[in-house]
């Protein structure tokens, strides 16, 4: 997908005064964060089944090329074919060779992450291939022409209103208000395309090493219309996505729904393993399961490692202050919010998303609500290290924090200047006692006044305090 | 008990007068307390902009400055939490400083933690009278577990009423520098405590961290709510209604 | 150097240490830490289906089961014509006015008929295995689907449904569906809306 996290700042501005998207973020609280809390207090020992999903998590992440193994074995010993690519490009290429070789026409898929990172529809596209979104929430996008603003309610930004205009529009038929008369309108379009489909596409929630299995996660239906309907079955997912085993996979499904959409269990989950059998009158007589890499293996033995536990849940970003008031779209690729922050510079350079990473109060709600205990903002600051490391940082930056620490080094030099700043700040601020503009620092000033100074230092008040 | 006492420099230069006030509860305890005079910062800025470097020049500082002191107690959870968290891994590869920085971070304390679970105070030396609403800031619930101690603490005041906001626990906004280099979501950020502290009915916030208070009175006052005061939970503990000389 | 050994090559070279016996754990395959469950299992399994949206009634024999189907449909004013999985189609449907074909669904079909492999209690979930026996179509395409349920298929949980499909299978089937429900979506405006791309309803027939 194209990387437009460079402008960061300027989108989030934007997000900030798109009144429509603010309405749809206020849903967040309710049905994330109160719905997640609601879900997590159904389980008693949610602490115990934490941890061990992260030890699951961290276990295979240290030994990512074993479990990987195993899980090819298994996998091609049920007849399913796992093919491995470095690149998004080459993840599209091996995609659009599999369809010519099936002598597919027609696509249907349902929501997989990684192929927005490969903007694999656009690819398959400019290869002839017809290809469908089917998950609702994709399809309304595919319409729309937009990226998703979040991984798991991807159209969290838009209204009723806005997908009412747009069905109108696109299905040509008499403008639909009611929820659930759009959603019957989206059945009725997608049902023929699911039976027309030659190849279905999905992306997978783990893969199991045990059983060579992929493993998807949903709620409408679409994920197990894609993989049963068409002759051909393409599952795409990340390398870091294999568990060891069948009741690992159980023990993060416990969390990952929770997490995600604050349900106790997805409407499906659904476990696919190797093609159609000999009497079987339905499934895929063909499985590919594509394996991509994308600089996640780059990832290990640095202090980022601990991100590739994550299994994309969302609820960093439902929880984020941050995320909560600007969106997704503002952090310009496919990963929004504190997990996004990390995987975005990490996936597409450093100098590309400058902003990510700085963007944080670093107030700790996403590390507390991580299902497998990844310490985000201490890979946000490992980021900040790194950039400071590669000089990427505005040298106005770069000397302030200069000036600040040696001065801070040099107790009588901080003393004057201390007391020179806080007389002058105290005499600005006048009678009101606050400042509505301080050069130098308009990015507060701009939206608060700035509560002036006592006037005295605290150290120097103490120095000439009477000893009682 | 020999206490020390590092301000922070955000109190320092802002408001002393919660300096003071950490002061009186402390020695209202019945403690010596220092103040060494070289203090300055903890290095919590450089370190959160990744710069490492000047962060543990400024960390092996401060550890000179409270090398005799039984005990390290700051106004600051996110300062508390910088010295008891975030030095040791700072210190990580420094074998020679690893365990002093150890035994440093061991005995740092944010000042109502101490208070309750060290002092174990009973006896509150301020006056308050008024309804008050807290806000819990980052650092000192997420990185020390500060919650229940300023609660606890505030309810052994007779004049207190105590309302709780709606999201007490949503971070303000401030971040630090995150306030100056995104200053448009800081302050919208800002905004929103704002409203779920005017829901609250309270005439005032308190806090344990001077960041959170600044950036909430500035958004207060621009906002026209010239009324609802700001409060540091060591002024209203110490002092006569929230003033502290 | 195809892009495999290339992936395999760096993550091997990244690796912090030896690590531990991989086949060994995963022969083995122990269980995480489980949630306490209270009360009997059936109980459990039938409140917890509620509460995700499916229908549940109760057969005390086999033979109740045509009634039973009869009365949902036309509780719902629904057509009685669909499709079922061929263990069932013994069942005499003719007396209670429904017409049955036992094969895969198609796009058109609107009820179909299955049995299940366990209803697994903690989530009010049922198990399914496709098979030449057991179409995965049958529970998917059409909007209505019923599902009968033996009392002694219901256990605890997730865990306990793995250990009893690697004890009467030994492998997976080409797909295992857990079905909690009708298909619904939250993706407008985060409201839940049930009859996506699934069935619009989930009627659990229990059996004992």
């Amino acid at each position: 997908m194209h990387v437009s996290s460079m402008h960061f700042k300027r989108k989030a501005v934007e997000k900030l005064g798109d009144e429509k998207l603010q309405q749809a973020l206020n849903k967040l609280q309710s049905k994330f964060v109160d719905g997640r809390a609601a879900a997590i207090a159904e389980l008693p020992n949610f602490n115990e089944i934490r941890d061990a999903a992260a030890d699951i998590r961290e276990r295979v992440v240290t030994q990512l090329d074993d479990y990987l193994r195993r899980f090819e074995l298994e996998a091609t010993a049920r007849g399913a074919e796992v093919h491995w690519a470095e690149s998004v490009e080459e993840a599209n290429r091996l995609m659009a060779d599999i369809a010519r070789r099936h002598h597919v026409r027609r696509i249907a898929k349902s929501k997989s992450m990684v192929s927005e990172e490969c903007a694999l529809n656009d690819h398959l596209e400019s290869e002839g291939f017809d290809v469908i979104e089917t998950d609702l929430g994709e399809y309304i996008l595919q319409l729309a022409k937009e990226p998703p603003s979040h991984i798991v309610a991807p159209v969290v930004h838009k209204s009723k209103e806005e997908i009412s205009d747009l069905f109108e529009e696109k299905h040509r038929r008499t403008r639909i208000t009611e929820i659930t008369e759009l959603c019957r309108e989206a059945r009725e379009i997608l049902r023929p395309k699911f039976l027309a489909a030659d190849m279905g596409i999905s992306g997978a929630n783990f893969i199991i090493a045990e059983t060579g299995s992929v493993l998807i996660v949903t709620n409408e239906g679409n994920g197990r219309l894609v993989t049963t309907l068409p002759r051909v079955h393409v599952a795409i997912t990340g390398i870091e996505k294999v568990v060891p085993t069948l009741e690992d996979a159980t023990t993060l499904l416990r969390l990952l729904p929770r997490s995600a959409t604050a349900q106790s269990i997805t409407n499906y989950v659904s476990i696919l393993t190797g093609t159609r059998g000999q009497n079987d009158t339905e499934g895929a007589e063909h499985f590919h399961i594509i394996l991509l890499d994308n600089s996640r293996s780059r990832l290990l033995g640095t202090e980022l490692q601990p991100m590739l536990r994550c299994i994309r849940c969302g609820a960093c970003m439902n929880h984020c202050p941050v995320y909560q008031n600007i969106g997704g779209h503002a952090y310009g690729w496919v990963y929004p919010g504190p997990m996004g922050s990390v995987l975005t510079p990490a996936f597409v350079g450093l100098e590309n998303a400058l902003d990510l990473p700085n963007a944080s109060t670093f107030c700790g709600q996403c590390a507390v609500v991580c299902p497998v205990k990844i310490p985000l903002p201490d890979l946000l600051r490992h980021l900040r290290t790194r950039q400071v490391k590669q000089g990427l940082r505005p040298w106005r930056e770069r000397v302030a924090l200069r000036i600040w620490s040696w001065v801070a080094q040099r107790p009588s030099v901080y003393g004057l200047f201390s007391r020179l700043a806080v007389r002058m700040l105290r005499l600005a601020g006048g009678k009101e006692k606050r400042l509505h503009y301080l050069p130098g620092v308009s990015g507060w000033t701009k939206g608060r006044d700035l509560p002036a100074p006592a006037g005295r230092t605290f150290h120097d008040l103490y120095r000439r305090k009477p000893i009682a | 008990m020999r206490v020390g006492l590092f301000v922070t420099c955000l109190v320092d230069l802002m408001r002393p007068s919660i300096g003071f006030a950490a002061l009186r509860l402390l020695e209202t305890a019945g403690c010596e307390v220092v103040v060494p005079s070289t203090q300055t910062c903890c290095g919590q800025p450089g370190y959160n902009s990744g710069d490492e470097k000047s962060a543990r020049v400024l960390a092996r500082k401060l550890l000179r400055e409270f090398e005799g002191c039984d005990y390290l107690v700051l106004p600051s959870g996110s300062c508390a939490g910088m010295i008891r968290v975030h030095y040791p891994t700072l210190f990580a590869s420094d074998p020679d400083v690893l365990e002093s920085i150890q035994r440093l971070s061991a005995r740092t304390y944010e000042l109502t933690d101490f208070l309750v679970n060290v002092l174990k105070i009973e006896k509150i030396p301020g006056r308050y009278s008024g309804s008050l609403t807290y806000h819990d800031s980052c650092s000192g619930l997420r990185e020390l577990g500060v919650q229940a101690q300023p609660r606890a603490l505030l309810s052994k005041m007779p004049g207190v009423t105590l309302s709780e906001m709606t999201e007490s626990t949503t971070c303000c906004g401030f971040g630090g520098t995150f306030a100056v280099k995104y200053g448009d979501i800081s302050a919208r950020m800002a905004d929103k405590k704002c409203e779920h502290i005017v829901k609250s009915g309270a005439a005032a916030v308190v806090a344990g961290d001077l960041g959170c208070l600044l950036n909430i009175e500035g958004r207060l006052r621009r906002r026209g709510d010239l009324l609802t005061r700001t409060l540091h939970i060591a002024e209203v503990l110490a002092g006569e209604n929230g003033e502290c000389t | 150097m195809s892009a495999r050994d290339n992936i395999l090559a760096r993550i091997g070279k990244a690796r912090q240490a030896a690590g531990h016996d991989i086949e060994s754990e995963i022969r083995r395959h122990p269980c995480g830490p489980v949630p306490p469950l209270a009360g009997d299992l059936a109980s459990r399994f039938d409140e917890q289906a509620v509460k995700l949206s499916s229908d549940v009634a109760h057969a005390g024999t086999i033979t109740e089961i045509p009634g039973i189907v009869a009365q949902y449909l036309r509780q719902h004013d629904l057509p009685r014509k669909g499709v079922c999985w061929p263990v069932l189609a013994p069942y005499d449907w003719r007396s209670a006015g429904i017409d049955l074909q036992a094969r895969g669904a198609r796009g058109d079909d609107m009820l179909g008929i299955t049995g299940a492999f366990v209803g697994i209690a903690e989530t009010g979930t049922l198990m399914l295995l496709s098979g030449p026996d057991t179409p995965a179509t049958v529970s998917l395409l059409p909007e209505t689907h019923v599902a009968v349920l033996g009392t002694e298929r219901i256990v605890a949980t997730m865990e306990q449904a793995w250990d009893r499909l690697r004890l009467e299978h030994g492998a997976l089937p080409r797909a295992v569906n857990f079905i909690s429900g009708p298909s619904r979506t939250a993706d407008i405006e985060q409201t839940v809306t049930l009859g996506a791309h699934g069935p619009y309803r989930v009627l659990i027939i229990i059996v004992g």
